[in-house]
């Protein structure tokens, strides 16, 4: 998926292009109703958040005066920052696991698994069209202290005690995310396998070089937007993970995803919240334009 | 028939090792929701070891629970519409990316592709504060609003392949006959597209149907499906029945894509405009 987003953006003179003369307006009509909802439903409202972060808007009536106090507050060791960081440790956990696990998946079917190839590809992907609420509720039944492993580690006498570390902890929301986006990781990366020229394997080999050094020079490389791309997946949406934090982490697996939600919620401190919102949607842009930058070159350099 | 690449792509031994890891992962993905429909059917409150006995209690208690009853047609409501809206909106979106040369296009992708990685909760919270700043109630309205949102990348990259691989040419021929442009849009462009946009309708409806953490911040006093599941969770002895129609739901989804992607490939087969890329559900 990652790599037909970036195919929309390259595809300079597509070859379907029309050879007829365009007239701005259709474009324009064609273009405008897409463009302005997500204007008036993603960038209005992401104006608005930083409006609300420097008290111009404020959820109470009267006192509305510019400041950046609940900033400063923010980024002068507030505890919300060290949450932050925990999330990016979770986050960077999450997405390389998923990326080491899936790689050799995709490595197999890609290069391996010749016939069975697309039928193996759908036993990967499946899971993930199973509901997202369905995949967490099935951790969340497994690991808690009356859950499947420790109701049968108790009945087959294997512990007297349930091992209490499994549910409500940051290795519970790690091992969720982790099932979550297997299947998403390994799509991306199959699909730049897909499209190795095998020839270029043959003349490695050829050219006296041994299976490591062939992975090592010819199909790592060439591979790398791929896996690049379903780093990028995961690990931007999961530094904002929210919903599974609150189902299986506990107190001990809170993200900051939680902290925002919190302030919008029972915190009921909408100035603190959007600061929180706006610092994620700063980071989560700056590292898209990072790896943008990074996955450009790479192409350049790749051919 | 072994191939020279592959050959260099792996060894016995590798293969081997690659054949186990293959089996652990797809096991590691495929027994929780395993355990989880197997616990729907054992007589017991708890999901717990050991296994009681069969029962379909837990999906007849379901079945006659009107408050879950009324959270899935306001899923399917809101699904309905917001996919619609994500389908026509990411169709305008496709035909433009495709066909047209636009200033500026890799901004406008970028934006159009945005709710991909931005993480829900910010989109979530922006929702919240805008329709609180524009005094705009919360509810199903809302919840439509945000959802198309979500859905609009999704029926982009699902629309834009096929819309790449559709000869222009046919197109062409029409105009030259005398078709106008809507008129070639209507009887040539549309009825080629069809597969590909029931296929973006029916992703979007699943995932506006399953999303939770929008639908958290932007529902007012509605519930919807997820959501009343969530608020269950709190009663344990209500478990089994989440369980039950969680599984019920996951069967359904399963099958309706898998069925749109088949019913998509034969129809397109048949068109002549088979599609080489990897399943478009998968998205």
């Amino acid at each position: 998926m990652a790599v037909e987003a970036r195919k929309i953006e390259t595809t300079a003179p597509p070859p379907g292009v029309s050879a007829r003369p365009h007239t701005g307006l259709v474009t324009t009509a064609l273009l405008a109703p897409p463009l302005v909802w997500l204007g008036v439903f993603f960038l209005v409202p992401v104006v608005l958040i930083f409006l609300y972060s420097v008290n111009v808007f404020s959820f109470f009536p009267g006192e509305q005066a510019f400041t950046l106090d609940a900033w400063k507050n923010f980024l002068d060791g507030s505890p919300f920052l060290d949450l932050f960081w925990k999330s990016i440790r979770m986050a960077l956990i999450v997405s390389v696991v998923a990326v080491v696990a899936a790689y050799p998946i995709a490595y197999f079917i890609a290069l391996i698994a010749s016939k069975r190839k697309y039928v193996l590809l759908l036993l990967i992907l499946a899971p993930f069209l199973v509901s997202y609420f369905l995949r967490l509720l099935a951790w969340k039944v497994i690991l808690g202290d009356q859950g499947v492993i420790n109701s049968f580690l108790t009945w087959t006498g294997i512990r007297d005690e349930p091992v209490s570390w499994l549910l409500y902890s940051q290795f519970a929301v790690i091992l969720t995310l982790i099932y979550v986006y297997i299947p998403f990781v390994a799509l991306p990366i199959f699909a730049s396998l897909e499209s190795l020229d095998r020839r270029l394997l043959e003349a490695a080999s050829d050219l006296g070089a041994s299976r490591w050094q062939a992975f090592r020079k010819v199909t790592l490389p060439l591979s790398m937007p791929g896996v690049i791309a379903a780093f990028i997946f995961v690990f931007i949406p999961t530094i904002g993970e929210y919903f599974t934090p609150l189902l299986v982490g506990g107190v001990e697996g809170t993200m900051f995803g939680n902290a925002i939600a919190d302030q919008f919620g029972q915190s009921l401190n909408w100035l603190n919240g959007s600061v929180l919102s706006f610092f994620l949607l700063v980071v989560v842009a700056v590292l898209m334009s990072i790896f943008a930058r990074f996955l450009t070159v790479r192409r350049v350099a790749t051919g | 028939m072994a191939t020279p690449a592959m050959d260099i792509a792996v060894s016995r031994n590798g293969k081997r090792v690659l054949n186990v890891w293959f089996a652990i992962v797809v096991l590691f993905l495929y027994a929780p929701l395993g355990l989880l429909l197997m616990f729907s059917f054992n007589d017991n409150n708890l999901p717990v070891f050991p296994l009681r006995g069969f029962t379909t209690q837990a999906y007849q208690d379901f079945a006659a629970n009107p408050e879950l009853r009324a959270s899935v047609v306001t899923s399917a409501k809101v699904a309905s519409i917001a996919s619609l809206g994500a389908v026509l909106l990411g169709l305008l979106a496709a035909i433009a990316l495709v066909r047209r040369r636009i200033v500026g296009k890799s901004a406008a992708s970028a934006l159009l592709l945005s709710p991909l990685v931005v993480p829900y909760i910010a989109l979530a919270i922006g929702l919240l504060v805008f329709f609180n700043e524009v005094s705009v109630p919360l509810g199903i309205p809302t919840l439509v609003m945000g959802h198309v949102v979500l859905a609009i990348p999704y029926t982009i990259l699902i629309l834009v392949p096929r819309l790449e691989r559709l000869d222009i040419r046919l197109e062409e021929a029409a105009r030259d006959l005398g078709a106008g442009w809507f008129q070639t849009f209507r009887l040539i462009t549309l009825p080629l597209l069809l597969p590909a946009l029931v296929s973006a309708y029916i992703v979007a409806f699943v995932l506006s149907f399953d999303e939770i953490v929008v639908a958290n911040f932007v529902n007012g006093q509605t519930t919807t499906f997820p959501l009343y599941l969530f608020s269950q969770l709190r009663f344990p002895t209500l478990l089994p029945q989440v369980i039950a129609v969680a599984c019920i739901v996951m069967a359904a989804s399963v099958l309706l894509l898998i069925g749109a992607e088949i019913g998509r490939r034969v129809v397109e087969r048949r068109l002549g405009t088979e599609p080489t890329a990897p399943p478009a559900g998968s998205a």
